[in-house]
């Protein structure tokens, strides 16, 4: 998504005036309220009382001289953005600010939000495309300019930003006993199995573990109804000095790339039926995804 | 292109295509659909004569059966009576061996002995691991009675079901003249099973508690079905043993049976079923392999090869019989028993036009029958049953060699050849 298409021209003012920082944001307010949109009730004195509150708690001007104030509403189901150009510029706690970008956002809608505040950041630290955008004179302008920029806002979530990092990993000459106490400790499914160099080799999980005790021909067997124990699976403890990792491992796993999408990783999820992946960079492993963590981290986030 | 070189360039095609199939180094299926297929890319079969020789009686009759075994394996038929025998013995491993033996015998003369040997193997390797005993003379002795049950009826072994199809004998000519051949080889065996194994077998009384407390009766849990099943599957077999009288076919009766019971059990989903439940690779190799020998019968070379054995065994028939027996029987224990009766049906049928009175061609064809059934047992190549049943031991650990699976059922060929040979004579000349 580009960030042009996120904007109004009729929302960016270049100024003239030397205004208070409340002035500026209430005609910013009001250009945005012009428009009339359904979810913003209150265009007025409420509106900048809750952005000027909320600047108090964190302050919102950034090094390369931008401001982005912002607030979250309750059933706006929207972002609306607005921007005035200053030519006198303020001062924000002795940082100096020439171009404030306000923000009305939805209160659940997160991810888009962050990643425009992070496009705007990015751009605000290249000193060209900020002399340039200074040198214009409308809305117009401004977003013609940065479609000609293509100024992306980041919008796919990459398994790198959800993934656990460094996990836990056992290595090859490990005995059973230690993967099966690390499962147990950190309340896990899956341990990958590195090299000292953290090297990917195959990865453990706890269904591994089990079929240790159940042989190849117990799952030959249509329906097991009529066995009611089975030895060797009560008895698994007794195999955990005999067997190490590598015995136990499976080396035929696909694996993912940090920079893969969330939704490629829920597709290898669905595909292949597993609910863990480890994700590798250069044959080394840098993290495991979960679809724990999808479900926490992106719908429930 | 001259007669000559059209019948060598058949053959050279039938016979690369065959080195193929016995070497493995393609799938068996795409090296025979390739032969096949090359004979009409060739021009030496066109593509209708290609496809007017694959036997389609027996594809269907095939296809059917794979789909009455699949709803009747869900059913748990298969594993309570394998349990139930094993109980009855009270855990006596030369008993259950005994007894494991006459079950596949007994399921592989009336379904497949593939199926028999993926469904009772595994069962009797948990058997055995209960009971602390090693499950290999179990395996090999299951392989071994796949094989020679199938060799009981028409419909138990895929050779019968394809020499049954190409010269009009009916399910009851193949029980009248065949199953009493198999009866008495599977009694040669059991004599032969206590005889190898009496002294090896030892079972605590632990052992046995832990098999005696299978509660084979929750393998059940659809007796409906289960009713149903067996009354189609009696109703098919009923079918079959009448239809020299009901002229059906084969192929129609068995399709039959397992459309109405895939409409019972399964009505609306069948992509599994032909998923899993279908060997399509068996099926498909089957029809390359019945246009390949068309190949050969076009040219001509199927004449030539009938007349040589015509010229040795002087046209006798005691002596022709005897020497199918044995030939095909040496001859199944290396390769696959299927592409060799597919090859061999045709040059019978040119020695039937010398032979022709009944009395005396019939038992030759028997006589391929039993030899090509019988010799699957020959050696651990001879047939499909012996390889998967090998290749599930291996994959728990139990390595069995060649030369341990043959050192045992070459033992149970020759015996059963020998009361062939016996029957045959006694019988017949």
């Amino acid at each position: 998504m580009l960030l042009a298409d996120f904007l109004d021209p009729k929302t960016i003012a270049f100024e003239q005036r030397e205004l208070e920082r409340e002035q500026v944001y209430l005609e910013i307010i009001q250009r945005i309220c012009s428009h009339r949109h359904p979810g913003v009730n209150h265009c007025d004195q409420e509106l900048l009382d809750a952005i000027l509150a909320r600047e108090k708690e964190a302050p919102m001007a950034y090094a390369g001289s931008i401001a982005i104030p912002h607030v979250r509403l309750d059933g706006l189901d929207d972002i609306l953005i607005g921007m005035t150009f200053l030519e006198k510029p303020l001062d924000y706690d002795g940082i100096k600010v020439d171009w404030i970008i306000l923000i009305l956002t939805d209160k659940s809608s997160s991810k888009i939000y962050l990643n425009i505040v992070a496009a705007l950041l990015r751009m605000s630290k290249d000193p060209q495309i900020m002399e340039n955008l200074r040198g214009l004179k409308d809305g117009h302008e401004v977003i013609h300019f940065l479609k000609q920029q293509q100024i992306e806002v980041g919008s796919e979530l990459t398994i790198a930003d959800i993934m656990v990092k460094n996990p836990v990993c056992v290595s090859p000459q490990d005995k059973l006993s230690k993967v099966d106490s690390l499962l147990n400790k950190h309340s896990i499914a899956m341990l990958p199995v590195v090299d000292d160099d953290h090297n990917y080799l195959g990865e453990i999980n706890i269904l591994d573990v089990l079929k240790v005790g159940v042989p190849d021909y117990l799952m030959r067997i249509s329906d097991l109804a009529f066995l009611s124990s089975f030895e060797p699976l009560e008895n698994l403890f007794e195999k955990e000095e005999e067997l190490s990792a590598e015995d136990v491992m499976r080396t035929d796993t696909i694996y993912l790339n940090p920079t893969d999408s969330v939704v490629e990783a829920v597709f290898h999820m669905l595909r292949e039926n597993r609910r863990y992946f480890c994700v590798l960079e250069n044959g080394k492993i840098v993290g495991v995804i979960t679809a724990m963590d999808v479900f926490k981290k992106v719908i429930k986030a | 292109m001259s007669s000559a070189i059209t019948m060598l360039v058949a053959l050279v095609i039938f016979a690369v295509t065959y080195v193929l199939i016995i070497t493995e180094w393609i799938n068996k299926m795409l090296a025979s659909l390739i032969g096949g297929f090359l004979l009409v890319m060739t021009g030496i079969l066109t593509q209708g004569e290609a496809f007017l020789a694959v036997d389609w009686n027996v594809i269907f009759f095939l296809l059917g059966m794979m789909l009455v075994i699949s709803v009747l394996k869900k059913t748990g038929v298969f594993m309570y009576v394998a349990i139930k025998t094993a109980k009855l013995v009270r855990g006596h491993p030369l008993a259950i061996m005994m007894l494991l033996f006459c079950i596949t015998a007994f399921f592989s003369a009336f379904l497949d002995s593939v199926t028999a040997v993926m469904i009772w193997v595994p069962v009797a390797m948990l058997i055995c691991h209960e009971l602390n005993i090693s499950p290999v003379p179990f395996i090999i002795t299951m392989a071994v009675a796949s094989n020679m049950g199938g060799a009981a009826t028409m419909v138990g072994d895929p050779p019968n079901v394809i020499l049954g199809s190409a010269i009009d004998k009916h399910f009851m000519d193949f029980m009248i003249n065949l199953t009493p051949a198999s009866l008495l080889s599977v009694l040669a065996s059991l004599g032969l099973i206590i005889l190898l194994f009496r002294k090896k077998l030892y079972v605590s009384q632990v052992n046995r508690a832990k098999l005696m407390s299978y509660k084979e009766e929750r393998l059940i849990t659809d007796k409906r079905m289960l009713v149903i099943s067996l009354t189609v599957l009696g109703a098919m077999l009923l079918a079959l043993a009448f239809d020299g009288v009901l002229k059906l076919g084969t192929a129609s009766i068995s399709m039959s049976a397992a459309l109405i019971l895939m409409v019972i059990s399964n009505r609306k989903n069948m992509e599994l079923v032909l998923a899993k439940d279908i060997d399509w690779i068996t099926l498909l190799f089957f029809m390359g392999l019945f246009i390949l020998v068309e190949g050969l019968v076009k040219t001509g070379f199927i004449n030539i090869l009938a007349n040589r054995v015509i010229h040795v065994t002087q046209g006798k028939p005691r002596l022709t019989s005897m020497a199918i027996l044995w030939i095909s029987g040496i001859f199944s224990a290396v390769v696959d028993n299927v592409p060799f009766v597919a090859t061999m049906i045709p040059v019978l049928k040119q020695i039937a036009q010398v032979i022709q009175d009944p009395k005396l061609m019939d038992p030759i064809w028997w006589s391929l029958s039993l030899g090509t059934c019988l010799g699957g047992n020959g050696t651990l190549i001879g047939a499909s049953a012996n390889i998967v049943s090998v290749g599930i031991a291996k994959q728990n650990g139990f390595h069995i060699s060649f030369k341990e699976f043959t050192k045992i059922s070459v033992i149970f060929t020759f015996v059963s050849l020998l009361t062939s040979t016996a029957y045959i004579l006694l019988r017949y000349y």
